[in-house]
């Protein structure tokens, strides 16, 4: 950062960023030039001769490396020379912010921990937020995003897919063995182990996707090794896998992983006559449904855990129990007092999620409010159950009331906006897919080992399985401003929702045929996406985001309703809600969630038993979870990263 | 019927179900410790609500209502009582009776009439003349009550006699006497005073009994009937 301004010959000192200092070269300006951007050699040196004469006429005593970039980038400007000032750019903050970042707490978001880790993800997705912006999107997609027309999810995490649904069978078959790493495991042959190594995994996983880590049927893939284990140690075992993963809030960014267990009551059908792997990673001769017994045991045990709650009787957010409803279920013996049970722990605690699989369809529940439905291929993948490996790689969502606001009042023009917009938002996966195929490519090599790692003939991460998801927020208010009236309030109103997200299905599948990509809609689980894009509107359209927006304006205090959701400050019965709410669910594919309010009294678990069951069998509901109290936590547990 | 509340999903008073509450207006009683005095004492504060409303409801959701809750106040003084019930039960819905049992002819009737499919009766006191007029604030013929719970027990529906223990008023002898009273019955509830709510002013500051407490009252009663418990925090 150094120095003199000696008279003699301009001995300036130039502090760069490999901690060094170095005297000062004009030829470090060329050579960066003509590294990093398109222009012409004369220019480039023509454009360091006038910086270095405003240096040091300056008379400046202190320079950095970083302080020279931006004069340049100055004179870029002075020239017209945008796209090359683009890309000669730096990336980074201001001091101020960082010093209010090192120091105090996150305002907005109490949840986010504040702490070393906590910071340096912050700064990193800060700086790969604006790369993500700069490089990956072109202008219009990043322009978009910023203006919010949509919203591009978990920007800062450019470099990784979304979230994953896994398999303890891979564990189970292959044992822990990760890139890098200087230690392998073998295939676990004791409980314990198995769980040490699931969670090890988690926390590794959690490093390369930035939403949730599922695990699929946990309680059936754990029964092989518990045979013959007696209550007690299953307790044990149930406290150890809960309490670890719960308490791994010293991972990423001082945040817990955001970990979902699928749960089931009976034999899924998919994996009956499915030869299971026990301890040692061999099969046991047997299959899964030889082992009904230990699986529901081991499911009673997790909920007793749940029920208990933390050391001091808090209910844990994590792992979240996300607990199949199928028409096996009412078929397998004894579901009248799990039913009981976890609903037992709804009432007390939260945690139950209710995840409804009709008909012949399966689900894997990956972060609250997304699951994916098995297709046929998925169902093949069942026989060799450690392939069932699912990721959705990106979430947008767009930002409906604005559609509204600038259709004026026209069907037509509604619906051509929608179109534009997801037109847009299809390619913003195509470009997040190409990057992160790039590093996927790199393989050993690359930034994305842990998922390019090939075990069983294919890589970890199975790309061709990925889906991307189109996000909604605030359709309850586009009805409003279109229609005049919000959802809960006629039946045409409903209506008119319904045939936005109709057609937006649609749309995303007409866009993933022309892409070649898995599109489907999914109910974005981001309150911070909802009050960001009210934000917006009231800035830009503020007269007419004035009369729909939710919440206090004057205290900022402001919110567009979640994705399809019916107004949630309207006392509306939960039965009207799981109904109505329900209707948008069967064309939202990648899940979606109604929440029930069940207020500060303690409700009786058998009522809630016969309400999830009517929700299963006289609704089209995906899923239900009940909360004791409205809480944001509860709603979805983990908070938006990024703007 | 005159109607006063109405909640139109609760899983907090009838267990095991998905139900509705309705609430009339007016009671025979003056119980001191009464949460629902407002509905005891000056019911016209409170709007109606309309029957309509109230059906339009279970028609649109029957597939998911299991029961409704008919509380008061006491019902058994609403004239429309039987009619209600009757176009309840119409769409195949389950009625729950809350009851002071001071009118044990309307409990036959409705008995007789299979209008009702879940009967919960208040013992306010073990019963004689003194200790019942005392807890109910209001001169109690004792025998009418003794009346109702024959009934009841005898009725083949499923019921529920339940006692609100107020430390004040109610020794731990008291609710063993009850016990007594009702011996044989197959459900005994105990349920924990709420101060704050009470009707009796004086009664507002009294101690909440724990369940400690409750669970030894529990154990008290439960040799005179088939199963005991206690509700509430
Ligand atoms: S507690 Fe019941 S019986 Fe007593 S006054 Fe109140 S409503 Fe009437």
């Amino acid at each position: 950062m150094i120095v003199s301004n000696d008279s003699t010959d301009a001995a300036l000192f130039v502090k760069v960023s490999r901690e060094d200092v170095v005297k000062w070269d004009r030829k470090s300006i060329v050579e960066a030039l003509l590294r990093e951007t398109t222009i012409s050699p004369e220019l480039a040196e023509k454009i360091s001769k006038e910086v270095e004469e405003t240096i040091i006429k300056s008379k400046i005593k202190f320079i950095t490396a970083p302080l020279i970039r931006e004069v340049v980038n100055g004179k870029l400007i002075e020239y017209g020379l945008e796209e090359e000032r683009k890309q000669h750019t730096r990336l980074g903050l201001p001091i101020y912010d960082v010093d209010q970042m090192l120091i105090s707490r996150n305002r907005e978001n109490a949840n986010v921990p504040h702490g070393p880790e906590a910071t340096n993800l912050t700064l990193a997705e800060s700086i790969k937020k604006q790369y993500a912006l700069l490089k990956i999107f072109p202008p219009e997609i990043a322009v978009a995003h910023e203006k919010g027309d949509f919203h591009l999810h978990d920007l800062g995490m450019i470099d990784r897919p979304y979230c994953s649904g896994n398999s303890l069978e891979y564990v189970k078959k292959f044992g822990l063995s990760l890139p890098n790493a200087i230690s392998i495991s073998k295939p676990a042959k004791h409980p314990e182990v198995l769980i040490g190594q699931m969670i090890k995994f988690s926390a590794a996983l959690q490093g390369n996707f930035a939403g949730a880590i599922g695990w699929d049927a946990v309680n059936l893939f754990f029964a092989p090794y518990l045979v013959g284990v007696d209550n007690e140690k299953l307790e044990q075992l149930a406290q150890m896998l809960i309490f670890e993963f719960a308490q791994q809030s010293v991972a990423r960014g001082g945040q817990s992983i955001f970990s979902d267990l699928n749960i089931y009551w009976e034999i899924p059908k998919h994996f009956i006559g499915v030869p299971a792997i026990g301890p040692g990673g061999k099969f046991t001769g047997n299959n899964y449904e030889d082992y009904i017994e230990e699986s529901q045991k081991f499911a009673i045990a997790l909920f007793k855990v749940y029920k208990e709650g933390d050391g001091l009787g808090r209910p844990f957010f994590f792992p979240k129990p996300q607990v199949h409803i199928t028409e096996r279920l009412f078929k397998t013996e004894g579901y009248e007092d799990f039913l009981y049970l976890i609903s037992d722990v709804s009432s007390d605690k939260g945690n139950t999620y209710y995840v409804f699989d009709r008909g012949e369809t399966a689900k894997i529940s990956e972060c609250c409010r997304l699951s994916f439905k098995l297709e046929k291929s998925d169902f093949e993948d069942a026989k060799t159950p450690w392939k069932m490996r699912y990721s959705a790689m990106q979430n947008v969502t767009l930002n409906l009331p604005r559609v509204a606001y600038e259709a004026g009042g026209s069907d037509e023009r509604l619906f051509e906006i929608i179109t534009e917009r997801m037109e847009l938002m299809a390619r913003a996966h195509v470009y997040k897919r190409n990057f992160i195929k790039k590093l996927l490519d790199m393989k050993n090599q690359g930034p994305l080992s842990l998922l390019s790692m090939n075990r069983d003939g294919e890589p970890y991460y199975r790309l061709h399985r990925a889906t991307f998801l189109f996000g909604m927020v605030g359709l309850n208010e586009l009805v409003q401003y279109h229609t005049g009236e919000e959802m809960h309030e006629s039946n045409q109103a409903l209506k008119f929702g319904l045939r936005v997200i109709a057609f937006m299905k649609k749309e995303a599948e007409r866009l993933g045929e022309k892409y070649g990509l898995r599109f489907v809609l999914e109910q974005t689980p981001a309150e911070s996406t909802a009050y960001r894009m009210a934000k917006l509107d009231l800035e830009h359209y503020r007269d007419e985001a004035l009369t729909v927006v939710k919440g206090i304006v004057e205290k900022n205090e402001i919110y567009y309703t979640n994705s399809t959701y019916l107004n949630v400050g309207v006392p509306l019965s939960p039965i009207e809600r799981v109904k109505k709410e329900g209707m948008f669910h069967p064309l939202i594919e990648a899940g979606s969630l109604s929440h029930i309010w069940i207020g500060e009294a303690r409700p009786d678990p058998g009522g809630i038993a016969s309400f999830v069951v009517k929700t299963f069998k006289n609704t089209q509901n995906d899923q239900i979870a009940f909360s004791p109290e409205f809480t944001s936590c509860l709603d979805c547990g983990r908070t938006t990263r990024g703007l | 019927m005159q109607i006063k509340g109405f909640i139109d999903t609760t899983f907090l008073d009838w267990d095991g179900k998905v139900a509705c509450t309705v609430f009339t207006p007016g009671c025979n009683l003056r119980c001191p410790f009464c949460h629902n005095h407002g509905l005891v004492l000056n019911p016209e504060q409170y709007e109606d609500v309309k029957e309509e409303e109230i059906f339009d409801f279970l028609t649109k959701h029957n597939d998911f209502i299991d029961g409704v809750c008919i509380t008061g106040g006491e019902p058994t003084l609403q004239k429309g009582l039987d009619k209600f019930c009757e176009r309840v039960k119409k769409l195949g819905i389950k009625i729950k009776l809350d009851t002071n049992g001071t009118n044990p002819t309307v409990v036959r009737r409705l008995l007789e009439k299979d209008l009702v499919d879940y009967i919960a009766m208040d013992i306010k006191a073990p019963l004689n003349e003194e200790q019942y007029s005392e807890v109910s604030g209001v001169r109690c013929e004792v025998d009418k009550i003794r009346e109702s719970v024959n009934l009841i027990k005898n009725s083949g529906v499923e019921y529920e006699f339940r006692t609100t223990v107020v430390p004040s008023l109610h020794t731990f002898r008291d609710i063993e006497q009850i016990s007594r009273d009702i011996k044989g019955a197959k459900l005994y509830v105990l349920q924990k005073f709420q101060p704050r709510f009470a009707m009796d002013r004086g009664l507002r500051n009294s101690r909440v009994l724990s369940d400690d407490d409750m669970k030894k009252l529990v154990k008290i009663i439960s040799c005179n009937v088939d199963k005991a418990f206690f509700r509430g925090k």
